[in-house]
């Protein structure tokens, strides 16, 4: 039997193709499986054609979306090769395809001999049967649960969910749809053997989350009380979210002009006293740049999430990419201390969001959260007592004493680089913030000897971030010669492969650091030490990691083994563990 | 008189400007100070925002809480404040430059979420920081360092412009007549809702002393019986390019931003989940 599946499903517009996907993924949670569920689309508003893919298991955590699908599921044969790159088979994938599709004699992938592959009337059953032509997705769940034994407690649960609002007439035919694809499939199609079915064992219901979801939920917990954005894919969910949630918990929320006018909002609502949160993708971060310089210069916290798409100018908006790194770490023009974080999967960006809340505020600086949109519109079932293991609120901003508002000194030079901030609202505290380069009192100057010792004043508080931010994730062994490194969502990947390469006996580690900037090199090197050839892996055709890496952390060139491709589309397993184990041979 | 009295003098930093002598900016400087001391605003509770510029350095010259940004963003600087903290009051000191071409895009939003801000614009029809170019205020045909031949273009109208995004309060003063302008400030301070102010304040290095006489001809108060509340006369008036008119071209009291925010966090907190962790269970299968 099965310890994990991954199905997929194509259609056209109307098909139910994204709505069976996150069907299958809440009945996952419902009975506490681990699960990861991606969708694409096609260029439509509305409608149009797409394909979801849901991968699960209950005997481990599942890392990443699966490569190949054991299971596809075909409303429309003649929108597969739009999504083939995102549904591959396998010489063994099961096949179910619409009965009566056009393309039923002259299928549009290469048929294996040890495929299988089932002609079901979707749409006959749906009108004949369930007398609902939109009920054929509902009856294909139907089919593939009783062929596969599926979590079939956890689909009638969600079923009843999802058409509570529609009144119990609506859930008992939309049960009724399920139980005729259940039954057509006792009684119509030749019984799987028991290898090919999938085992699994009940546990304590999940949540269901997105990366975007886990953003905003991060920054509420993080005592976020405004909100300024402008909508952008892939990102606009997190604006969505928090449009309802910020007001209530006495928040507000403002969508503004353009993201120059967003990330100026937050600075101005930072400087008075707020805790705000602007959200973004690439172009959005482009217009930001100015607006980050003079958070860092005035010394004024500000929290920015860039969930990254392709790029660049327009790129591809609904797909991802890692190529806002550089930018986010150097994008602003003049030395310019900020903190940049990465999130890996859909934990972190709760828990990265949060981080990022503290590090803008006790540092009194920009941080950026670089999410992408493949963690962001990727869904994943949490356990919610270990998404909430890592919370903790922390204020982060110092505010002057009493004693320190007499004669205030807003940039104070301090041995940390901190100075306790005032407020507008303070008596006494009354100080000039500016872009324009000031002296510890915040008067103008042109000085270069005041320049200079204001920068390194800046600069220092860099290594309290070091001191404080302690984010690098490790798997495998760390003796091992060889390792794996990446960042951000690409950290899936490389543990699978990882922990693969482990079990068949492979000394091998993976490093993915989520604290991109500052690099922490003492943390770094203890993690690296000993290695003789790194794999970096990333999806930036410049290779903009890479070139982070030979910067900060690993300047022996010929140690780094580059594999990198343009956006668009995630890095594989099989990519990364064929490459590594090449070696390792 | 109570002994704690705000002097006019007491919202002096200890900052000395750095524009020319007998730049309009020492007037506008002047009346703002008066126009603080007129309201007895307390320093603590007075956020005064600018972007760059010659204008823009007005906040370091003021006790307030200041904020001299970059180019053309004092207006959502200022909105966020204020959203930060409905209490105090917020400044902006902005030019023509700063606030008619950089930044402009920002003025009709901010106007027509009637955030309540005040925005003083010192216009003098040049860019005076940068030395000589021509400014979106710049009369047609006006030479300047880059309008060798002439300006090609004609000159935005603040006024006019004010008006058209719906801002709450609208008016226009002269560097050169403290009394007018303290009054139009404080009245524009103290407006609730979204103010504007164009001050004409000349440039002494590029635009000549002569601008100082030429306004003190043509600028000419309002009309005894002008109605601040009709828009038409506020189009009339403003459109008027023989005599330069000065007051409160257009004052109308509506809905503020802050106010509507207090309407939704009502509504909103009747559907409110009873702590953060019920959030959590919507995601719930």
């Amino acid at each position: 039997m099965k310890e994990e599946l991954c199905i997929g499903f194509v259609g056209a517009g109307g098909a139910g193709v994204v709505s069976i996907g996150e069907m299958l993924i809440q009945a996952c949670a419902s009975e506490g499986l681990s699960a990861m569920a991606t969708m694409s689309f096609g260029p439509q508003i509305r409608g149009g054609e797409s394909s979801s893919k849901v991968r699960f298991s209950s005997s481990y955590e599942i890392l990443s979306p699966g490569d190949n699908c054991d299971i596809l599921v075909a409303y429309h044969l003649s929108e597969y090769p739009k999504f083939k790159g995102e549904l591959e088979l396998k010489d063994n994938t099961i096949i179910f395809i619409e009965h009566d599709d056009p393309m039923a004699q002259n299928l549009p992938f290469e048929v294996k001999p040890e495929m299988k592959i089932f002609f079901v009337p979707f749409q006959k059953l749906a009108k004949e049967e369930a007398k609902n032509p939109l009920a054929a997705n509902i009856i294909s769940l139907g089919v593939i649960s009783e062929m596969l034994n599926l979590p079939d407690k956890g689909i009638i649960n969600v079923i009843r969910r999802k058409f509570k609002k529609k009144g119990e007439d609506i859930i008992s035919a939309n049960l009724k749809a399920f139980e005729i694809g259940r039954k057509f499939a006792r009684e119509g199609l030749t019984t799987l053997s028991d290898e090919e079915k999938f085992k699994y064992q009940a546990r304590k219901p999940r949540l269901v989350l997105t990366g975007n979801d886990a953003v905003a939920i991060g920054a509420i917990y993080a005592g976020c009380n405004f909100f300024a954005g402008y909508p952008i894919t892939p990102s606009s969910e997190v604006m969505h979210f928090i449009s309802e949630l910020l007001p209530m918990f006495g928040g507000k929320f403002l969508q503004v002009e353009d993201e120059i006018s967003a990330i100026c909002h937050c600075i101005g609502n930072s400087f008075a006293g707020g805790r705000p949160l602007t959200v973004t993708s690439g172009p959005g971060l482009s217009l930001m740049q100015e607006g980050i310089g003079l958070a860092s210069m005035a010394e004024i916290p500000v929290v920015i999430v860039d969930v990254q798409r392709g790029g660049p100018s327009t790129g591809i908006p609904t797909k991802s990419e890692q190529s806002d790194l550089l930018p986010a770490v150097f994008g602003t023009h003049g030395d310019t201390p900020k903190v940049v974080l990465a999130p890996a999967d859909v934990q972190d960006c709760f828990d990265v969001t949060m981080e990022a809340f503290y590090a803008a505020e006790h540092f009194q600086m920009p941080a950026i959260v670089l999410s992408d949109q493949f963690l962001g519109h990727r869904y994943e079932t949490i356990d919610k007592e270990k998404l909430l293991s890592g919370f903790k609120y922390r204020e982060g901003r110092i505010l002057p004493t009493i004693e320190e508002l007499e004669n205030y000194i807003r940039y104070k030079d301090t041995p940390t680089g901190i100075s306790p901030m005032a407020i507008p609202g303070m008596e006494k505290g009354m100080y000039l913030a500016s872009g324009i380069t000031h002296n510890e009192k915040g008067d103008p100057t042109s000085l270069s000897e005041t320049h200079e010792k204001m920068i390194a004043k800046r600069f220092r508080k860099l290594q309290e971030v070091r001191k404080e931010l302690n984010y690098i994730r490790h798997y495998g062994d760390m003796d091992a010669k060889v390792a794996i490194v990446g960042w951000g969502s690409t950290k899936g990947v490389i543990k699978e492969t990882v922990l693969k390469l482990q079990k068949e006996g492979y000394k091998v580690k993976g490093v993915v650091p989520q604290i991109i900037y500052p690099p922490n090199y003492k943390q770094f090197d203890q993690y690296v030490r000993n290695t003789e050839i790194f794999f970096v892996f990333e999806v930036s055709w410049n290779q903009q990691f890479a070139k982070y890496l030979k910067t900060y952390h690993l300047p022996k060139e010929n140690q780094i083994q580059t594999y990198s491709i343009a956006g668009g589309r995630a890095i594989k397993f099989k990519e990364v563990y064929e490459t590594v184990k090449e070696v390792l041979k | 008189m109570s002994t704690n009295q705000i002097r006019w003098q007491d919202y002096k930093s200890h900052l000395h400007p750095i524009w020319c002598p007998g730049c309009g900016h020492f007037g506008v400087l002047n009346g703002i100070y008066q126009a603080l001391a007129k309201l007895q605003l307390p320093h603590h509770m007075i956020s005064f925002i600018s972007g760059i510029g010659c204008s823009s350095r007005i906040p370091g010259y003021t006790k307030t809480y200041g904020f001299n940004s970059i180019h053309g963003r004092a207006i959502p600087i200022a909105s966020g404040v204020k959203i930060a903290n409905p209490d105090l009051k917020v400044i902006v000191a902005t030019g023509d430059g700063d606030c008619m071409a950089i930044g402009t895009g920002h003025f009709p939003h901010a106007a027509k979420r009637n955030v309540d801000i005040t925005v003083i614009m010192m216009d003098n029809g040049i860019y005076g920081l940068t030395k000589g170019q021509t400014s979106p205020t710049s009369p047609l045909n006006l030479k300047t360092k880059s309008a060798p031949f002439g300006n090609p273009e004609l000159p935005l109208n603040p006024i006019l412009f004010a008006m058209a995004f719906n801002s709450s309060f609208v008016a226009r003063s002269f560097s050169g007549n403290i009394p007018h302008l303290t009054d139009i400030i404080a009245q524009a301070i103290d407006h609730k809702g979204f103010s504007f102010v164009q001050v004409l304040s000349p440039c002494v290095t590029y635009r000549g002393k002569e601008l100082f006489s030429l306004y003190k001809e043509i600028c000419k108060p309002l009309p005894e019986d002008y109605n601040q509340e009709d828009r038409i006369s506020a189009y009339k008036y403003a459109e008027d390019e023989e005599t330069l008119w000065i007051g409160i071209f257009y004052k109308k009291v509506r809905e503020t931003l802050e106010e509507r925010f207090q309407k939704i966090n009502e509504i909103a907190k009747k559907v409110a989940p009873k702590d953060k962790e019920e959030i959590l269970n919507r995601y719930l299968p």
